[in-house]
């Protein structure tokens, strides 16, 4: 008898536990910076004060997240064959995307409302529409990554390899390829500029030390910006670029036109950063930490778990 | 090597070679154990030391180069990193790069942690014990203090002297194999010989001894061997003398019949005479008779065991038997007195008892003289039942006692083969007693008489 209600007991909660794992909700309202942390899956929320409103824990090893559209997030794994789509205000998980192992980088236009998913296994890039169906499939070259779309066209840089992608989204057909160089990793579009600009952690026991700025329209390598070492992330906001370089922990804060403004040394291995209301956090991938920084230094820190690797920013509350 | 010393000789050499090769193993074992527990502890200690002299922020030219000097003094060689790709900084990304350092490795050292392997290393293509230790500044790794040491194994050290070492090793060998050669052969050289001995012993030489050298398993042996040699010799001469004795006895009657049969054949003797012959023809007969029955009883009482002992009163034994040879007590007019104890019950084969006791009697009447008395006296002393054959013959002398019971002796041999008998009756009684598990004693004095005592356990109870 008592066995018997240990079993019922288990397939409750084995039942209760597949029939979706809910989460706490996130309120539409509420402006959050998230830490996608990848050796602790997780997904830890925070607010402009630096207050974590909540952390998602998950069971699959997730290394990576994009925000679609405003209320979902979707999360991947590159050891994962399926990518789950989240509803933040409801805490459930409403989409399963079956998209095979491999998955490097995910990508969110706002323009066409379309995602991207590059595949380092197939080495492709495939884009679907706002409901997770899939619309097309393009095979890149060596490891698809890094993504970015402007104007209709998508950005994408193969790791792996020395070419920039350049595929128009309604037909996904290359369009354009521009030589770049191998390990190249965070890219940005800065329209007004007409330029492009590419990080990456260079070749061999070579670290990179700099931004290589494109020509938007030709694929011309047109500068280099001094940021060393190895600067991978980036993020614009109004006048200004803020990059990461990993390599001396070292946040850049730049003009548009690729005038170092300020920088400083900023937490332990950071991977990414994201502007964040006033702030420009910062997370640090060794030392579990969140930074908010400004020109005068860092201003909060805030411990996340283990191994946060990108961030999320969610400000455009409507 | 199918002798015994050829397979312990094998034995021995193989397990030396075992050793040796096991030595060899342990040693190399050892040698690494503490060789490499000894440099990783100095090399921590060293380490240590010259971790101190980053004092935060970036590692800097300056203080890669002042590490590096330190190559020039040091028995292990050091060297500073800060290039973050080596330091596995770019890990969640997947890199197509061998760094110094490994993830896990990264994370022990920013928890302060020093890292120590050992093992193979490629970059420097052979096996090593390295020690990395961090610098660190606010939780950020800057750069790593990497200090290795080549791990040289036993054999690459003696490289250069493996010959000398594998000769060695078989000069070892084979000085050891012939010294466990040449000590077995010594060992072994007592049962070579004993080994010889019973060959000549197979082949009927019962004089073969073996010279008796130590007091060992194999001296004992050898002792042993000796004792069964003269036994099986004794027994092999009084065999022989026993069938000389037998061929003795029987060739005078034989002489006798054939004499006196040839004669009376031929017609030498007539008459009276010829009556006599053949009486003696008779006679002698009758002792052969009697000579070959009796050597066959005690044939007999030699293989046979008595299985049929049951209780029986002494008494009645002895007077049937003093009634048995009571004719010829009375041709001889001796008269044979009984004293019995009527309470006598011993357990015995009867027909055996009586045997015993008509031998006895039958000698004293043959040795008495005419108009004596015989006693036969039966008592219980202690345990035993004690009984006496008692005759005032012409006794026996001295000299003769101890070799009464022998087969075939006589005291006077002319005289008693005249009498009858065959030298065998005493040998008979002596083997029935201790068949009877009782002992038989003979005192006499030379004219005055001779007392036989008989002692047998009672029956009991």
């Amino acid at each position: 008898m008592k066995n018997q209600i240990v079993v019922l007991l288990v397939c409750i909660f084995l039942m209760s536990g597949c029939s979706g794992e809910r989460f706490t909700e996130i309120n539409p309202h509420q402006p959050f910076v998230a830490s996608v942390n990848i050796l602790q899956p997780s997904l830890s929320f925070f607010d402009y004060e630096g207050k974590e409103i909540t952390t998602w824990d998950f069971d699959a090893a997730y290394t990576g997240a994009a925000l679609i559209q405003h209320d979902r997030v979707l999360m991947y794994g590159h050891d994962l064959t399926e990518a789950h789509l989240y509803e933040l205000s409801t805490g459930k998980r409403v989409e399963v995307i079956e998209c095979g192992a491999g998955t490097t980088n995910v990508y969110y236009d706002e323009q066409t409302e379309r995602f991207f998913m590059a595949n380092s296994k197939t080495n492709t890039v495939t884009s679907y529409d706002s409901q997770a169906a899939k619309l097309s499939e393009q095979k890149l070259y060596n490891y698809p990554m890094s993504m970015t779309a402007h104007d209709g066209l998508l950005y994408v840089v193969n790791y792996k390899d020395t070419v920039l992608s350049v595929l128009d989204i309604d037909t996904f057909q290359v369009v354009d390829e521009w030589d770049i160089a191998k390990s190249s990793h965070g890219i940005a579009i800065l329209e007004e500029q007409h330029a492009v600009w590419v990080g990456g952690h260079g070749q061999g026991n070579r670290p990179n030390e700099t931004i290589d700025v494109y020509d938007l329209e030709t694929g011309e390598r047109l500068t280099e910006i001094n940021m060393p070492l190895m600067p991978i992330g980036i993020t614009e906001k109004g006048q200004e670029v803020a990059v990461i370089s990993h390599g001396k922990s070292t946040l850049y804060v730049a003009n548009r036109e690729g005038e170092v403004l300020w920088h400083q040394k900023v937490g332990a291995n950071p991977f990414a950063a994201a502007y964040f209301g006033k702030w420009i956090a910062v997370a640090g991938y060794d030392d579990q930490t969140i930074y908010f920084v400004n020109e005068q230094g860092v201003e909060k820190r805030v411990k996340t778990k283990e191994g946060p690797f990108q961030l999320l920013a969610r400000e455009d509350i409507k | 090597m199918r002798t015994f010393a050829g397979k312990i000789w094998t034995l021995i050499v193989s397990f030396l070679l075992i050793t040796i090769a096991f030595m060899y193993l342990f040693t190399d074992f050892l040698y690494e154990q503490l060789y490499v527990e000894d440099t990783e502890a100095s090399m921590i200690e060293f380490g240590g030391k010259l971790a101190t002299k980053y004092k935060g922020g970036a590692v800097s030219d300056e203080l890669i180069a002042e590490i590096e000097e330190h190559n020039n003094y040091s028995i292990f060689n050091v060297f500073a990193v800060r290039n973050p790709r080596e330091l596995s900084a770019c890990v969640p990304f997947d890199i197509d790069y061998e760094t110094l350092i490994g993830p896990d490795e990264r994370r022990q050292l920013l928890e302060g942690n020093a890292v120590t392997k050992i093992g193979y290393e490629e970059r420097f293509e052979r096996q090593i014990i390295s020690v990395i230790l961090p610098f660190t500044d606010e939780n950020r790794l800057e750069g790593i203090l990497y200090l290795y040491y080549p791990l040289a194994k036993i054999s690459e050290l003696a490289s250069k002297e493996v010959v000398l070492l594998i000769a060695g090793v078989v000069m070892f060998s084979i000085l050891i194999g012939y010294l466990v050669f040449k000590g077995l052969k010594r060992i072994m050289y007592p049962l070579h010989e004993l080994q010889q001995a019973v060959r000549r012993m197979s082949t009927g030489d019962y004089r073969a001894r073996v010279g008796v050298t130590s007091n060992d398993e194999v001296g004992q042996l050898s002792e042993a061997f000796n004792h069964m040699a003269e036994a099986i010799q004794r027994e092999d001469e009084e065999r022989k003398v026993f069938l000389a004795t037998v061929s003795h006895e029987l060739r005078t009657p034989i002489s006798y019949v054939k004499g006196y049969s040839e004669s009376i054949q031929n017609g030498f003797i007539e008459g009276e005479q010829k009556d006599e012959a053949i009486c003696l023809i008779a006679r002698e007969a009758n002792r052969m008779e009697r000579l070959t029955n009796e050597l066959m009883q005690l044939v007999h009482i030699d293989t046979e065991e008595t299985d049929k002992m049951y209780p029986m009163v002494l008494a009645e034994t002895l007077r049937d038997s003093a009634a048995l040879v009571n004719t010829k007590a009375v041709e001889k007019e001796i008269a044979i007195v009984l004293e019995l104890n009527e309470e006598i019950i011993i357990e015995a084969d009867e027909e055996k008892m009586r045997q015993i006791f008509i031998n006895l009697l039958e000698n004293a009447i043959r040795y008495s003289d005419r108009g004596t008395s015989i006693y036969l006296n039966a008592v219980i002393e202690d345990d035993s039942a004690v009984i006496q054959v008692e005759d005032k013959g012409i006794g026996i002398p001295q000299e003769d006692l101890p070799r009464i019971l022998e087969r075939f002796y006589r005291v006077n041999k002319a005289r008693s083969r005249a009498d009858g008998g065959s030298g065998l009756g005493l040998s008979i009684v002596d083997k029935l007693v201790q068949q009877h598990r009782g002992t038989l004693h003979i005192e006499s004095e030379l004219g005055k008489g001779t007392i036989v005592t008989v002692k047998l356990p009672l029956m009991e109870e």
